[in-house]
């Protein structure tokens, strides 16, 4: 693989281009979904191959192939740098790429069982004994469970024009429960998911009483809720909530790539005060064991800890080489492909608002009447308007400083910098437990965030009706 | 695209699995190749080319079901991979549910999904489409943002079965997608457009840019809005994402297993007498069409709803050997089901006509519309829309929502559009629903 990728790298240069970077990449995974008490559906997937993307004069070229064949890189080569000039006549924003140190390195981190070594019956065992547990909770009451775990090992050589050559190997384990319940009138669901870097090892980890159990008691909870009301209320988000917030409507908004194609909301803040000076934002690649957690990203630059907001202000945006470059920055390690087949792209890794000092009981005390939203289930964001939306799977009211009746799922909308701005509380607990898959311009990228408790005010809530 | 024969080398698969201890055994293969320019600060900012084969083993024993794929033609790979779909189908569980791969269903290929025109294009020609875009986008807005993709793809492939089935497919695709970004002052308008086909001659592409400069131009000036019960009246593009939710919804093995709010409503009514919904995967040149399923068997259309009743279900292979009745044609190869060309019956009035009716409501441009899929329960973003008072469109929207359960939003469902916004194989109307919940930040 090395040989390949330092070989098309040359074979590039000496063809044209200023620049060159390959990617040999070989990835394999493997599925168990069990349904309703059966091992119902296993799958194992395979793929390689080389991706080359070049700089020829103003303009990137790209060209993948599903083989490690020399000719078949060398074609590739050929092509990126035929793209690359057809469209030379007609770019805007020349493209470029930082002068940077060349990284040699190799990281292989193995899980602590390996892929093979733990049996499919086990798994499928482990999977069963989640599945019974949570039903045994709902009885009859349950009406559809999914338990689905999956594990992938990915083995990726990157070598580029300036030097760079490093060697990575790793894995990543995720297991997710779905319960369906049922009072013979309405359904309700309830799911929870766990992420690791590493292999079949999660199935022993992971504790069915803190997984399928509550997975299934949210799902009964949920049957006694009521629709959440509609309209502006104060809010409370479990750490799971500020996750989403801080990835979706900030993170997102942080991408160089967003902020330099004039795409983003952040476009010409750097510097400025955009929340309370109690909130600070990080995205970090090097969290121990987190699920968006890697060494070096796509491009070869190590990863890192990057500032976002701290102190309230806007400090930093996330770069790849070519964003640091346009804005003669460092690199951040912030620059991930999926596959071979994708070119590098501004990315997140784990992202979290950083402890404050309010308990929560506290932040409840000052609610008159609000919602607590919990169980972050997912979002998206426009950045270029800044308009974001999270989706919450549980919700309370709060009246008088309590916790109320329990609420159906429910999701909430509000812009980007008024939300920041409405942050009246930060929370001294945190938590990082949403593993997911973060997609962008048609790409994957294992990504988590958290954080503590936090209170915004003036948010608008999507419920059933006005009270 | 080479002429390499990939019913071969399913049938070839095939025979190894079953000599491997495969009851059943069904293999897809195909290439692809594929050419996409993307478009930021409204000038190109790279060119892609990726060419593939996958092969995808699918394999049951005792009904029990393991699945293998794999990318490129190394036959190491494959061999390993119709292996490992054996082995895992035996550590499957048994399932008496599992009848049977449908066997073989001759039906003529439907036409116009394969186009020589976009066959024989290079990265030259959707250089050239991308440039024309650039160029109408900024005659009409020069300082307008413009970012995006303009691609082609081109692919061939086969699908054989222990139960005899023999099938080669081709097709094509060309789509463009621009976004736009216009400011004024403090200002900002953003929205997109797009366009596909399987048909060159089915396309505009040259007009998208432009086509998503008029819809940012639209989107300036977005003010906040009051809470209150209103009328809801959705454009196309939102009207075919919020049927395409209920389409999808009615997938037949999300009702055998319990967890879809549509679990005992077949043959109930629930919608309003005004919409009928028909599936249908025969339309020719549709973006969705072919004349078999990923399983092999033949598609048909389908009627979903037919006057506000749920008539029919999706099935695969699985799920009509389970309910002892016929696939309709919605499998996948990987055991899914999946919805094809949307086609809802249209009404009598034009959208302009049901929209001058709104004395106070939101116009819903386009948006993620959808239910809970267990729940029905709707708690959605309002993320392009329009306020509507007498009958005109006032202003955009912002951090607005709507809320509500999706039976109560069929049930308040008074008119579809007799015009529609109509791209290959579907069609898109003008909905109408009263009395909807909206949130406002106001």
């Amino acid at each position: 693989m090395e040989d390949l990728a330092r070989y098309l790298c040359e074979l590039a240069k000496r063809r044209g281009a200023s620049f060159a970077d390959t990617r040999v990449l070989h990835r394999r995974s493997e599925s168990v979904l069990v349904q309703d008490g059966r091992a119902d559906k296993l799958a194992a997937y395979t793929d390689r191959g080389v991706g080359i993307r070049v700089l020829v004069g103003r303009c990137w070229g790209f060209a993948s192939a599903d083989s490690l064949e020399r000719s078949r890189g060398e074609k590739c080569v050929d092509d990126a740098i035929s793209l690359a000039r057809a469209s030379q006549d007609f770019v805007s924003d020349p493209a470029m790429i930082a002068e940077v140190a060349p990284t040699v390195a190799e990281d292989r981190r193995s899980p602590e069982v390996a892929a093979g070594e733990m049996p499919v019956k086990e798994k499928i065992s482990r999977l069963l004994e989640y599945e019974r547990l949570g039903r045994a909770l709902g009885g009859d009451a349950v009406v559809n469970s999914i338990v689905s775990y999956s594990e992938g090992t990915r083995e990726e050589v990157l070598a580029n024009t300036a030097g760079t050559l490093v060697r990575t190997a790793g894995a990543r384990a995720v297991v997710t429960c779905l319960f369906v319940a049922s009072d013979g009138k309405i359904l309700q669901r309830g799911t929870e998911h766990r992420g690791i870097l590493g292999g079949p090892e999660l199935l022993r980890q992971v504790n069915p009483e803190a997984f399928s159990v509550v997975a299934a008691r949210k799902a009964l909870a949920l049957l006694k809720a009521r629709p959440a009301p509609a309209g502006r209320f104060t809010v409370i988000f479990h750490p799971s909530i500020t996750g989403l917030l801080v990835h979706e409507a900030l993170g997102h908004n942080a991408e160089a790539d967003a902020v330099w194609a004039g795409q983003s909301i952040l476009e010409g803040r750097l510097g400025d005060s955009l929340a309370p000076e109690t909130v600070s934002i990080y995205d970090d690649s090097t969290v121990p064991g987190a699920f968006g957690s890697y060494a070096y990203d796509s491009e070869g630059t190590p990863g890192r800890r990057r500032p976002i907001i701290e102190k309230g202000r806007l400090v930093g945006f996330l770069h790849s080489l070519e964003t640091a470059a346009k804005f003669k920055a460092q690199p951040t390690g912030s620059g991930r492909a999926e596959s071979y087949d994708c070119r590098p792209i501004v990315r997140m890794s784990n992202t979290f608002m950083e402890r404050g000092t309010v308990p929560l009981e506290e932040m409840l005390r000052g609610v008159e009447r609000g919602i607590y939203l919990l169980d972050g289930h997912w979002g998206y964001v426009f950045v270029q308007k800044g308009q974001f939306i999270c989706h919450a799977g549980q919700a309370r009211m709060i009246e008088r400083g309590q916790l109320g009746d329990a609420l159906r799922d429910v999701s909430i909308s509000s812009m980007t910098l008024d939300t920041l701005k409405n942050i009246d509380a930060v929370g001294s607990d945190f938590e990082m437990k949403m593993p997911g898959m973060c997609g962008k311009e048609g790409q994957s990228a294992p990504t988590d965030c958290g954080g503590p408790h936090v209170r915004v005010g003036d948010v608008v809530v999507g419920g059933h009706a006005e009270e | 695209m080479s002429d390499f024969n990939y019913l071969d080398l399913c049938a070839d698969c095939v025979r190894k699995a079953v000599g491997l201890g495969a009851e059943w055994c069904d293999v897809s293969a195909g290439t692809g190749r594929d050419i996409s320019v993307s478009v930021e600060k409204s000038g190109i900012k790279t060119a892609d080319a990726g060419q593939g084969d996958d092969v995808a083993i699918r394999v049951f024993v005792k009904g029990g079901m393991g699945y293998a794929s794999v990318s490129g033609r190394d036959p190491g790979d494959i061999d390993e991979a119709v292996r490992r779909a054996v082995a895992l189908a035996n550590e499957a569980s048994a399932d008496p549910d599992f009848k049977s791969l449908p066997p073989p269903q001759p039906a003529p290929e439907v036409d116009g999904l394969f186009d020589d025109r976009i066959a024989g294009m290079g990265v030259e020609d959707v250089v050239r489409i991308t440039v024309a875009n650039l160029e109408a986008g900024k005659a009409l807005e020069p300082e307008a943002n413009l970012s995006g993709h303009v691609g082609l793809s081109v692919g061939r492939g086969a699908l054989a079965s222990s139960a005899g089935v023999a099938l080669e497919s081709r097709g094509t695709d060309i789509a463009a997608d621009i976004e736009a970004l216009v400011k004024r002052g403090g200002d900002t308008g953003y929205f997109y457009e797009f366009d596909f086909g399987r048909q060159l001659a089915d396309c505009r592409l040259d007009d998208v840019a432009a086509g998503a400069v008029l819809g940012a131009r639209r989107f300036l000036g977005a003010r906040r809005i009051k809470s209150g019960r209103m009328a809801l009246v959705l454009g196309p593009l939102a009207s075919y994402g919020f049927l395409g939710g209920v389409v999808a919804a009615a997938n037949a093995e999300s009702i055998q297993r319990g967890r879809s709010y549509l679990c005992g409503k077949v043959d109930e009514i629930i919608a309003s007498p005004v919409l009928t919904v028909i599936d249908n995967g025969l339309v020719p040149r549709g973006v969705r069409s072919g004349a078999h399923d990923g399983e092999g068997t033949r598609r048909r259309p389908l009627t979903v709803i037919d006057r506000g009743r749920l008539v029919s279900l999706l099935h695969n292979s699985y799920t009509a050997g389970k309910a002892c009745t016929e696939s309709t044609g919605h499998g996948t190869h990987s055991g899914g089901i999946s919805p094809t060309n949307l086609r809802p019956a249209l009404g009598a009035r034009t959208a302009s006509e049901i929209l001058r009716e709104v004395t106070e409501g939101i116009y819903l441009e386009s948006g993620e519309l959808r239910a809970d899929p267990a729940s029905g329960d709707i708690s959605a973003s309002i993320d392009f829309g329009f306020l509507i008072r007498n009958g005109e469109l006032v202003h955009p929207v912002e951090s607005a929502m709507i809320g509500g359960n999706i039976f109560d939003l069929l049930e308040r469902l008074d008119a579809v559009s007799s015009d529609a916004r109509e791209e290959p194989g579907v069609l898109m109307p003008t909905l109408r629903i009263q009395d909807v919940q909206i949130a406002g930040a106001e």
